[in-house]
């Protein structure tokens, strides 16, 4: 189905951003899979690298926690250097890792975050190590399902609320669909103020049309 | 990629006193994209037998119609309904007739005979038959449902208690594949009746 050597274990996946006035929303399903077998069905695919600068992962578990820790440690030095690092910065160092390590690693990451220069920025980092600013950004195997969906639904200036229920609703379209998505959906909503947590089970997920 | 992964499915059959039970998920998928919620996997082949066809959906499709067909013949020349047993050994010999290519299933049947024993088996998709007296699994979910009929099967459950344990042995079964699920329906085959019932089931 993808890249994966044999036995690796694989973050199919859901994952979405979405800026708004004073932060971003984070989503992320919560499936990881090894084959056909799910390995874990409560995994957090949302991973904090600062205080306020998150990233949503996709495709190898292993390589993108390995990228996740390699930025983190870079962002505490740089803390301890220069003081609060910005979003487009620790997006700068993810895509570094991703493009010149391109030929061995299988990893689709978002980073979304907020800090005092730019406010909410979501930074989308496909397979090839290319870096994307965008006011919303969609990832994972999952996500070729809500294109048109989420192209259909997104405005711009959209309220935290209407974000949240953005990403709840495409998010439970792709879990639908993607075999290799599902289980919960976890968010973060990020702004200056910090970082909220959001949790839907299972059973409150969003239902759609079910043929 | 195995052929026997291409769309998913699990099926299983329990025995329980003087009934057996047949379930199946509803999932038809390519590969990891899911397309239908509504493919079932069991079909009724007499009145008092059931058979399920995991695997390959198009060859899930061809041999319910193959067994339809001979069963039916069956009944034209022999007159009377044709017994579970004999209908396991009729999947075998079907299967087998493609030893070296074989059609990609792997058949549970599950049906009372003519003096409302229960009786189950499975196959592998070239006919070797699997006599069981507890129950069968088959399909992408074979390893879960080993494990969950394993803990939760006991013998001689009346028909609304083997109901609920083979529909938590396949609901709980299915949430560790990511290619069966998406619903599931549960045959109950009693004496007088069969009743067939509909779960709902987490739809990722």
């Amino acid at each position: 189905m993808s890249g994966l050597k044999p036995g690796e274990v694989n973050l199919g996946t859901s994952i979405m951003a979405v800026q708004f006035e004073g932060g971003v929303i984070i989503g992320a399903d919560s499936r990881t899979t090894t084959g056909s077998y799910i390995a874990n069905r409560v995994t957090d695919k949302l991973t904090e690298v600062h205080d306020t600068i998150y990233c949503c992962r996709s495709g190898s578990a292993a390589d993108t926690q390995a990228v996740a820790d390699i930025v983190h440690y870079y962002l505490q030095m740089y803390t301890v250097q220069n003081g609060k690092p910005t979003v487009p910065l620790a997006a700068s160092l993810f895509q570094e890792l991703c493009y010149q390590n391109k030929d061995s690693l299988s990893a689709g990451i978002i980073v979304g975050g907020w800090d005092k220069v730019n406010g909410g920025s979501v930074w989308n980092i496909p397979l090839g190590g290319s870096l994307h600013r965008q006011p919303f950004a969609i990832g994972g195997s999952g996500s070729t399902y809500i294109y048109g969906y989420c192209d259909a639904k997104y405005r711009d200036g959209m309220n935290q609320e209407e974000c949240i229920e953005f990403v709840k609703n495409s998010l439970a379209l792709a879990m639908s669909r993607d075999g290799s998505s599902g289980g919960v959906i976890r968010m973060a909503i990020i702004t200056e103020k910090g970082v909220e947590r959001i949790f839907v089970p299972g059973d409150k997920l969003p239902v759609h049309w079910e043929g | 990629m195995s052929i026997m992964e291409y769309n998913g499915g699990a099926v299983v059959a329990m025995v329980g006193k003087n009934c057996v039970a047949i379930a199946c998920d509803k999932r038809l998928g390519v590969q990891a994209m899911t397309i239908s919620t509504e493919f079932k996997k069991t079909f009724q082949a007499t009145p008092k037998t059931y058979i399920g066809l995991p695997g390959l959906a198009t060859d899930v499709q061809t041999l319910a119609e193959k067994f339809r067909f001979k069963v039916n013949m069956y009944r034209l020349k022999e007159e009377r309904e044709i017994e579970p047993r004999t209908l396991a050994h009729l999947v075998s010999s079907t299967l087998y007739e493609r030893r070296f290519g074989p059609w990609f299933v792997e058949p549970v049947i599950a049906g009372l005979d003519k003096e409302n024993r229960p009786f189950i088996c499975s196959t592998d998709l070239i006919g070797c038959i699997n006599f069981a007296k507890d129950f069968v699994v088959s399909g992408t979910t074979s390893n879960q449902l080993y494990g969950m009929c394993e803990s939760l099967w006991e013998p001689d459950l009346e028909p609304e208690d083997l109901f609920e344990t083979i529909s938590q042995s396949l609901m709980n079964a299915v949430d560790r594949d990511c290619l069966s699920g998406w619903g599931a329906e549960v045959t109950v085959i009693t004496p007088d009746k069969i009743i067939t019932r509909t779960l709902k089931s987490r739809q990722d």
